[in-house]
């Protein structure tokens, strides 16, 4: 049911989700963005898993907890980088370059 | 040869042994961290513990690798073959050496938290995983416990602002790129209908490639190599391995880029080996890239830690020439030249701890100048490193090298062999002048290098790496026997039963 429009939709979010990393330089909305990925990809997960059985959906889980630990690990890097740098702009961070 | 039930609860613990001592090793040094607080104490119990239970899992590793296990049925979420012990093997002499170096370097910068070795262990386990990992499922899962834990080791250096921020930039790409990896999964799960590596492999060599399966090969090749620093996915690396403590610098051009090459080769050798057109131009042109730009870049740098920062991006190109053939003599070359250039280096980023102060980001070619009339041993050791580095003949780096170069010569791959040695002799030009300005030039005036500390521990592990580099230079034969052997692992099929 609805495989092909999940899937595509599943690949809209995942594209917009690349743009958005690529474009926008504040790190909060950067994160926002992969979150926007990983989700999407969760949607091609449940969609594929009405043909392939369970395994698809046991994978969203781990995908939730793993987004969540990362998103717990990753807000608190933000808050020390906040604190040394008075913001967590990614053209205003700028003190190693390749 | 013994099985293993993998199904039921004692099999699986069996077989996860290493994994499970060293979980549970990680778990006693954070209970460390809560009973003796960050204190120099405190973070010494903590380092010492940990190297424990690195010798303990080495110890159950050997027990698995002597005893043959090999699982009843398919493999179903981790792999019990000789390759994977090989590559265990790898992995903990690489943590075990990263935690020998912390030891005295963790006192001196004043970075007390012994979390930080429970850190290190909870990214060997993930390193472990991933390596290990005949699941799409474990493989990701692996992945994201190494990497969470390397973010946080990343940024450990709360009043450095270039640690936090190398954190940042670590956290944003590692990220993306797990949702690139994951993508790919994804489009695979939907082309052959399991997460299995083994059973992609099936199914794929059963029905022709859909456009799918080569979606699902293409995203997944992207969130490996940003995993791997390869050419053009490098640009976040040369800043984190500079911004990160030394040490975590260390483990991360090491340990985590063995793991994620170890896990990269298993999918492509035993789940994607036929659909190889596919991937093997990618892999060659990474390569290539890889091999030119990493070596061009590393020229120009002045700075040592961003010097060898470069360098391990150059030395993911040569890896990746072993995994292009997909061939038993590539994967043992694979084996064979991540343990050399663990050990290498991390014998070098041990050296530049003792010589610098303050996150070494500012020690330079120009600063050792003379170093070896005042410390011979040290300079001689980081001579050791930088030949071995080249692959001089006589060191274990160049063995490695020549396996390399003949696991793709002997698929007829003349260009990527042709790249990679004249690579190796660009590279002569950024590893040399360090030999050169410690032996050949005096020290500047007033440098006397009296605050240079040597610590037991790091210099324990550099001298026992230094004598491994030497004694496996000169006398090969039976490690590259070994590494043959577990290399065959790769190419056990197993019959297409239980697909669910």
């Amino acid at each position: 049911m609805l495989l092909g429009p999940s899937l595509a939709l599943s690949a809209v979010l995942f594209g917009i989700g690349v743009i958005g990393v690529l474009v926008r330089r504040n790190a909060i909305v950067i994160f926002m963005c992969v979150e926007l990925m990983l989700n999407a990809v969760n949607l091609s997960f449940v969609a594929l898993s009405q043909y392939h059985g369970v395994g698809g959906r046991v994978m969203v889980f781990f995908v939730m907890t793993v987004a969540a630990a990362e998103a717990a690990v990753g807000l608190a890097i933000m808050i020390a980088v906040f604190r040394h740098l008075e913001s967590v702009d990614l053209k205003n961070i700028n003190l190693l370059h390749g | 040869m013994n099985t293993l039930d993998l199904l039921t609860p004692l099999g699986a613990l069996f077989g996860l042994l290493p994994e499970v001592i060293i979980t549970i090793t990680a778990c006693i040094v954070f209970l460390v961290a809560g009973w003796r607080g960050s204190t120099p104490a405190g973070s010494r119990l903590a380092g010492w513990i940990s190297l424990a239970g690195i010798v303990l899992s080495g110890v159950a590793l050997s027990y698995l690798w002597l005893g043959g296990f090999s699982p009843s049925g398919i493999a179903h979420m981790v792999a019990l073959d000789p390759f994977r012990y090989a590559s265990l093997g790898i992995l903990l002499i690489v943590v075990g050496l990263t935690i020998g170096i912390s030891l005295g370097y963790m006192e001196r910068e004043r970075l007390l938290a012994p979390e930080y070795y429970g850190l290190i262990l909870l990214a060997a386990v993930g390193m472990m995983l991933l390596a290990g990992a005949v699941d799409f499922i474990v493989l990701f899962l692996g992945l994201e416990v190494m990497s969470v834990a390397a973010y946080v080791l990343v940024a450990f250096d709360r009043r450095s602002p270039a640690s936090a921020e190398a954190g940042l930039k670590y956290f944003l790409i590692g990220a993306f790129a797990s949702a690139f990896l994951l993508y790919g999964i994804a489009l695979l799960y939907g082309a052959t209908g399991t997460t299995n590596i083994i059973l992609v492999g099936v199914q794929l060599s059963s029905g022709t490639a859909s456009l799918l399966s080569a979606l699902g090969v293409g995203m997944l090749l992207i969130g490996f190599a940003f995993k791997v620093a390869a050419v053009p996915f490098h640009m976040w690396a040369p800043d984190v391995y500079d911004g990160a403590p030394t040490p975590v610098t260390g483990l991360m051009a090491t340990g985590i880029k063995a793991a994620a090459f170890l896990a990269l080769i298993r999918v492509l050798m035993q789940g994607l080996a036929p659909v190889e057109a596919l991937w093997q131009p990618v892999i060659s042109t990474l390569a290539i890239l890889t091999m030119v730009i990493g070596n061009l870049v590393a020229l120009s740098q002045r700075s040592i830690k961003r010097m060898l920062a470069y360098s391990s991006i150059a030395h993911a190109g040569y890896l990746l020439v072993a995994v292009w053939p997909g061939s038993r003599l590539g994967a043992a070359a694979l084996l064979m030249y991540l343990l050399a250039y663990g050990i290498t280096t991390l014998a070098a980023f041990g050296i530049l701890a003792m010589l610098g102060r303050g996150g070494e980001r500012d020690v330079t070619v120009d600063d050792i100048a003379g170093l070896a009339s005042q410390r011979p041993w040290m300079a001689f050791a980081m001579a050791i490193c930088m030949l071995s580095l080249l692959g001089f003949p006589g060191t274990f780096g160049f063995i490695a090298k020549w396996l390399v170069l003949s696991s793709a010569v002997f698929e007829g791959q003349w260009l990527l062999m042709v790249v990679m040695v004249l690579a190796s002799v660009v590279s002569a030009g950024y590893y040399l002048p360090v030999i050169m300005a410690m032996y050949m030039r005096d020290a500047e005036p007033g440098v006397t290098y009296s605050g240079v500390t040597v610590w037991g521990a790091a210099a324990g592990v550099v001298a026992v790496a230094i004598v491994g580099i030497i004694l496996l230079g000169l006398w090969p034969p039976d490690l590259i026997d070994l590494s043959m052997e577990s290399a065959a692992a790769l190419f056990q099929r197993s019959m297409p039963v239980a697909i669910q």
